[in-house]
């Protein structure tokens, strides 16, 4: 592949990285109670600790979709979506392990249900995006950080 | 450590940081009410205030509930569980000691509930499991009447049940 199509094949991965992870943050921070209450689903957290995931992570998911989409500090931000993709999978395996038959919670809270499976293959396809875009920021070096 | 990995997790914790800054700062009273155990933006009305006053003075949030913080509700009697469901599907099996109050009957049966159960009750709802809404309808609907303190379990009777805690009918 040249490098003018890989540099435009990363400019594809990053914006739609960004644009569904601007979209998950969204969705969440308009609704954080309903998303405590699917974080509160996983029996992985204490009470409150369900209330603190679920008004911090939605900020994290939203400005890393938005350095992603302006394509500022972009390695950080896809090495963080990359951290966040492989927590929510070890979380979607517990739900599996333990046999919970609950919602993700990944996007529109109080939808219809997407069982973990299947939020297990949408991560995977987004953790291969995201490390993808973290190694050719690797190789290429990333010209937009200051 | 490698330069460059350096400046990556301190942008990573930057960034972190950022998030839980505005998230913390946008949602400070829904974090200080799920700190205290308040329903959020629920003030206790006092009792002067008839009950449908009371609803509109407060916005319909109820707050989602654990299956463990509702058993531990359950076991020391702190909560009164309300189950959304219709009446047959009460009788075919419910949290043992729930209260049917079935959704499509609240309207109609408000009044009598009221009696029984002053509005500073505590209240549990649920219905069936995460894809019923029924729970949470008549959840706004028990705060616009006035109720304080209304929760909703969201995992509802098939959580409860697939935990083993105590089911009321159902079984032979």
């Amino acid at each position: 592949m040249t490098s003018n199509a890989g540099r435009h094949l990363s400019t594809v991965i990053r914006v739609v990285l960004g644009l569904v992870f601007l979209y998950a943050g969204v969705l969440k921070i308009a609704d954080p109670v309903a998303f405590a209450g699917n974080v509160a689903a996983y029996r992985l957290l204490p009470y409150f600790g369900n209330y603190l995931v679920a008004t911090t992570l939605p900020w994290v998911e939203t400005i890393c979709g938005l350095m992603l989409i302006i394509g500022w500090r972009t390695r950080s931000a896809a090495a963080l979506i990359s951290l966040l993709n492989g927590v929510f999978m070890l979380a979607l395996a517990s739900t599996i392990i333990r046999g919970l038959d609950i919602d993700c919670g990944c996007f529109q809270q109080g939808a219809a249900k997407t069982s973990a499976w299947s939020a297990m293959g949408r991560d995977t396809v987004l953790l291969a995006l995201s490390l993808t875009l973290l190694r050719r920021d690797r190789q290429t070096g990333d010209r937009t950080a200051g | 450590m490698h330069q460059s990995t350096k400046r990556l997790l301190r942008e990573m914790a930057i960034i972190c940081l950022m998030a839980a800054t505005i998230g913390i700062a946008w949602n400070h009273r829904l974090l200080l009410n799920a700190w205290t155990g308040n329903v959020p933006a629920n003030p206790p009305v006092p009792a002067s205030i008839p009950p449908s006053q009371a609803g509109q003075r407060q916005p319909a949030v109820p707050l989602p509930l654990g299956l463990m913080q509702v058993k531990e509700f359950h076991d020391r009697k702190e909560a009164v569980i309300v189950d959304a469901r219709d009446g047959a599907t009460f009788t075919a099996g419910h949290i043992t000691g729930a209260v049917s109050l079935p959704l499509g009957e609240a309207d109609a049966r408000l009044a009598e509930f009221a009696k029984r159960y002053p509005p500073t009750t505590l209240l549990v709802v649920y219905c069936n499991g995460y894809d019923c809404h029924d729970s949470h309808n008549l959840a706004a609907k028990l705060i616009a009447a006035g109720y304080t303190t209304v929760f909703v379990f969201e995992g509802g009777f098939p959580e409860w049940e697939a935990a083993g805690y105590p089911v009321t009918g159902g079984k032979p």
